[in-house]
């Protein structure tokens, strides 16, 4: 039983200033309006945009004395609010427990709640009312600036909220018509948040984690690796005041991300680049993928932890409290010596000369064999020889096979699945989707199987410490059970191996590699 | 979508006073709520200036032949719904006699409704009959305005008794005092003593005043035209006491 009620949102075309459209409906419509009341917002949001993707909105509201988060979802009744608290940022355990919390959650996840702009706003409400004197049309004449970074407002479009009241459908087409029709207004293709995001020098569609990039099959293999690259460093470069800030995890995931997938380019595509300053390349690459590592490897293992205690029975979990102390510590350490290295001259004259590499001239082309071939043909020839020797890696590994081989097998899978990410969109999707599913199901038990390898690592190295620490014994009989847990999901994942891999590796697909990816 | 009466077998105790004034605060924190006038005199819809007609007539309504969102109408009280009085509902008893299971009606009538709102407020006519029988069913609380005076617990009682006796779905029965005249001394003593420990009557009371009784003039809830007058923030109090039973 649909009980939607509309509502509108109009920009203010150049020239039509608010008090002129308030004159505007006076003279059409009884309109009772209230003063307008000032309030300084900040739009909150992960930086990823997954409100806005999710179509909610998120306001930071700046009281004279409090500071309230304010939950508007498109479509939806009233506002939510909470508590905002003196934060900088929210995760979702910061905010207060209670309905905004509980919409919040599956959207949010790990990600941390920022504030992304300042907006200062000025609204108007205005009733229309019927010959009853009773409300019929609601609207809300929003006066805009957003805040630059200097602290300037820099204003923004007015917009007008229309939303109908419940019943009474005519009095709202009679306002639509008379705003769209006769004064001109247009509809707002998005909210403030996006504009003032702009007008503070973010980018409305949040930090990505996909390429942008136009590729053509035909294309230059240099020039496409260059733009993809690129492109790449651009996300490295905007994940990394989050990662040094530690906002949350995942800006040093997808800066990690973003630097495996140009180190898969760079290695798949060498024959684009120049011998000796490609390998230093590389290395650099290299070197910054290994210094974020252990980081990395103790926030999986703090993510999981909730999945983790589930293994032991509710009364216990408080005995493991050292443990995740001793982890959380360990992170802090890992976490200070990441940042020593982002913030220190190697990383910085490295990632200059990495980008001075990507914007500078690669030499002569008659010295780097498949500078000038097309794109489809190299990146072609280079899925086709790596899905074959995960193919030939697969088929070698059985029951005995060391753990090592399995974690060959997982860095080949990521080389395959980054190039596909990346080149995938030049061969029909009937080959390629298919192809990234299986290996995506590959992927997940050999990546179980690996992060048990190393977490089952890090709790078995803790045994040590934690015998000395206030709580530790009680901790380390406990410690057992989720070790015991840990390499039962390791075995677990050992045991769907075949099945993933024979999925992956099944004669159909073979064939429609070797036909689609032709060398 | 919780359900809660404003109940009193007499007339002018202050239930349409209660239900607008709760179903204001209630859309105020956020809540969606929908009021319900089932009183055929109307006084809820004229408080918010909606005609007391029900498209298709009070019968068709509750005899679910006639699309409950089409007749809803919003308020001036952003989130707040009115489901409007009509006439025909002087006759509702007899419809309801009609109908199959009639103390089951109202609560089929709201069933629908549940996805779209927190809350639901019924103000009912002074009566005991079908009607209020169907409302007792319908509601996970009736609220009770109680005039102090002697005879005000055994009226209360009276009605305790009856919702236990008769109705299957037992409702948390809460009272109030309502239109306490503090010049009173009966009004004092009755308000001091009564509660006594009791848990059915809650501890604010609503004081008799002028706001109130303009409600009728300004066409609006006391909590909207006199928000800081003492009985506003009397039905606020009341409000945060009945929402902490509702667990809304």
């Amino acid at each position: 039983m649909p009980l939607d009620v509309p509502s509108y949102s109009f920009a203010l075309p150049e020239g039509v200033e608010p008090p002129t459209l308030v004159s505007f409906l006076a003279e059409r419509f009884d309109i009772v309006a209230e003063p307008g009341a000032p309030l300084t917002y900040a739009v909150v949001d992960t930086a990823d945009r997954r409100l806005r993707a999710a179509g909610l909105d998120l306001a930071l509201e700046l009281g004279r004395n409090e500071r309230t988060l304010v939950l508007r979802e498109r479509g939806s009744a009233g506002p939510v609010s909470a508590r905002a608290g003196r934060r900088k940022r929210w995760l979702v355990g910061d905010l207060p427990a209670g309905p905004m919390r509980d919409r919040l959650a599956p959207v949010v996840e790990m990600r941390a709640l920022l504030p992304l702009a300042h907006v200062q706003v000025d609204v108007q409400s205005l009733a229309v009312r019927n010959a009853d004197l009773k409300t019929v049309v609601r609207m809300r004449l929003a006066t805009h600036a957003a805040l630059d970074t200097g602290g300037s407002p820099v204003p923004l479009a007015p917009r007008l909220g229309v939303t109908g009241v419940l019943g009474y459908p005519k009095p709202l087409a009679r306002v639509v018509a008379a705003l769209s029709t006769e004064a001109g207004l247009v509809d707002a293709p998005a909210g403030p948040a996006d504009e003032a995001i702009a007008a503070s020098g973010g980018d409305p569609a949040g930090v990505r984690t996909k390429v942008q990039v136009e590729l053509r099959p035909d294309q230059r293999t240099d020039k496409a690796a260059v733009a993809v690259l690129r492109d790449l460093a651009g996300m490295v470069e905007a994940n990394l005041p989050g990662t040094l800030a530690d906002l949350d995890t995942e800006f040093l995931h997808d800066l990690r991300v973003a630097v495996r997938r140009s180190r898969t380019v760079l290695r798949e595509l060498a024959g684009a680049f120049p011998g000796e300053p490609l390998k230093q390349q590389r290395d650099t690459l290299k070197w910054v993928q290994a210094f974020t590592g252990p980081t990395r490897d103790l926030d999986v293992q703090l993510l999981e932890w909730d999945h983790l205690l589930s293994a032991v029975p509710a009364e216990r979990h408080a005995a493991l409290a050292p443990v995740r102390t001793l982890l959380e510590r360990r992170r802090a350490g890992a976490l200070r010596l990441l940042k020593a290295e982002l913030r220190g001259p190697a990383y910085r004259q490295g990632w200059a000369a990495y980008r001075a590499f990507l914007d500078g001239d690669l030499g002569p082309a008659r010295e780097r064999p498949d500078a000038k071939r097309p794109l489809a043909e190299v990146a072609g020839r280079r899925i086709r020889k790596v899905y074959a020797r995960m193919v030939e890696m697969g088929a070698a590994i059985d029951a005995d096979s060391p753990a090592d081989h399995l974690h060959e097998l997982r860095k080949r899978g990521k080389e395959l699945r980054y190039l596909l990410e990346l080149f995938g969109g030049l061969w029909p999707s009937g080959v390629v989707k298919p192809m990234v599913r299986t290996l995506k199901g590959l992927q997940d038990v050999l990546g179980t199987h690996q992060d048990r390898e190393v977490q089952s690592g890090h709790l078995r190295d803790l045994a040590d410490e934690l015998a000395t620490q206030v709580g530790g014994p009680p901790a380390l009989l406990v410690l057992g059970v989720l070790v015991d847990q840990l390499d039962a999901e390791q075995r677990t994942a050992r045991d769907q191996f075949a099945d993933r891999f024979a999925d992956f590796a099944a004669p159909r697909q073979r064939k429609l590699v070797a036909r689609t990816f032709v060398p | 979508m919780k359900v809660v009466a404003t109940y009193n077998i007499k007339g002018g105790v202050g239930k349409t006073s209660a239900a607008v004034n709760l179903a204001a605060l209630a859309a105020r924190d956020g809540l969606r709520t929908l009021l319900w006038d089932l009183d055929p005199q109307g006084a809820a819809s004229f408080l918010f200036r909606v005609r007391p007609k029900v498209r298709g007539g009070g019968r068709k309504l509750v005899r679910g032949r006639s699309d409950v969102a089409d007749v809803l109408r919003g308020t001036d009280v952003e989130g707040l719904d009115l489901l409007p009085a009509d006439f025909s509902y002087r006759h509702m008893d007899l419809v309801l006699d009609e109908s199959g299971k009639p103390t089951r009606r109202l609560r089929k009538v709201l069933a629908p409704l549940g996805e779209h709102y927190d809350l639901a407020v019924l103000d009912c006519p002074p009566s005991i009959s079908l009607v209020s029988e169907s409302v007792f069913d319908a509601a996970d609380a009736l609220l009770v305005p109680l005039i102090p005076s002697t005879l005000t617990l055994r009226t209360f009682e009276q009605l305790a008794d009856f919702v236990d006796a008769e109705v299957d779905r037992q409702p948390d029965i809460v009272a109030f005092f309502s239109m306490v005249d503090q010049r009173k001394r009966l009004h004092r003593e009755v308000v001091e003593t009564l509660p006594d420990g009791r848990d059915d009557i809650v501890a604010t009371a609503i004081p008799a005043a002028t706001e109130v009784e303009l409600m009728g003039v300004e066409r609006s809830p006391v909590v909207v035209h006199a928000p800081r007058s003492r009985a506003a923030r009397a039905y606020a109090d009341l409000w945060a006491e009945l929402r902490a039973r509702l667990d809304v």
